[in-house]
């Protein structure tokens, strides 16, 4: 399973999100990466990657907000990452529409998708949870 | 300053092995007995205070089990799946240790990921290397770097 247990901040709603990103990404990978012939796979990978990109910004949207509810003082660097990532997503997506879905762009996409969720999970969101957790506001208070 | 570079760089690949893939049991090694044929070869640019390059040499099999880790999945062989994941964790590694020198009065930023094309006829200021050894395989980290004039 692509999710774990050690990515969870104590927070349940971004918990709760996390863990539907992680699976929605192990199944795009699961497609991506099944012997399936790639042209056979180009609809349910389009299918995914658009549910995805709504996923994404709606994801980082909310977890914004919760930033903001506690004040977090590293809420703008955090969002410039989020804002990098969806920017990513959207140029890589238009590339891959006007290349007539060439599998390597996606093949790329779902390396980098891979490593920058879990950086991002594992290290980024982990220090909201401290700072919630030093605060005294953690969600599961 | 190689002192300080190194150590940093040295700190932000074991901060990452940990974190992305709870690997603790780390040592670190002098590059010479870094002996590797077949290996994904990234370079992540540096401008500003300082530039140049910070290459790093991942063995295929260093490549291969770090994305098993991440992905759950059996990857047998390098392809743009997992050169593109493993120049992600340059990327990430290259930018905490920026991040971390940004307290100081170094400012500086990095270039996106690229395949790594030699050209030792470069001259650097700043020219150290360091092996990292894990569980799962090694990797080596090239410092090539010159103060901005």
């Amino acid at each position: 399973m692509l999710w774990k247990d050690r990515y969870e901040l104590g927070v349940p709603e971004i918990d709760a999100q996390h863990k539907e990103l992680f699976r929605r990404v192990e199944s795009f990978l699961k497609v991506l990466r099944s012997g399936v012939r790639w042209e056979e796979k180009i609809p349910e990978i389009n299918e995914t990657l658009e549910f995805m990109k709504k996923y994404v910004v709606e994801h980082f949207r909310d977890e914004e907000n919760y930033q903001l509810s506690i004040n977090y003082p590293l809420f703008e660097e955090h969002k410039k990452t989020h804002t990098d990532m969806v920017n990513y997503v959207l140029e890589v997506s238009k590339q891959y529409e006007e290349s007539g879905y060439n599998e390597d762009l996606m093949q790329q996409f779902g390396g980098r998708l891979l490593a920058w969720l879990i950086n991002h999970v594992a290290s980024a969101d982990q220090h909201i949870a401290d700072y919630a957790r030093k605060k005294g506001m953690d969600g599961n208070d | 300053m190689i002192d300080i570079l190194h150590s940093a760089f040295v700190e932000a690949t074991n901060n990452v092995f940990q974190l992305m893939l709870n690997i603790t049991d780390i040592s670190n090694h002098p590059t010479e007995d870094f002996k590797c044929e077949d290996e994904i070869d990234i370079s992540i640019g540096v401008i500003g205070d300082l530039q140049g390059e910070v290459i790093y040499r991942f063995p295929v099999a260093t490549s291969i089990n770090m994305v098993n880790i991440m992905s759950g999945m059996e990857f047998e062989q390098v392809d743009a799946f997992v050169t593109s994941a493993v120049s992600e964790i340059a990327n990430i590694i290259s930018g905490n240790v920026l991040t971390a020198l940004s307290t100081s009065d170094m400012k500086c930023d990095i270039l996106p990921p690229a395949q790594y094309k030699p050209d030792e006829n470069k001259e650097y200021e700043i020219k150290t290397s360091c092996c990292i050894s894990t569980t799962i395989g090694e990797v080596c980290l090239e410092i090539r770097l010159n103060k901005a004039s």
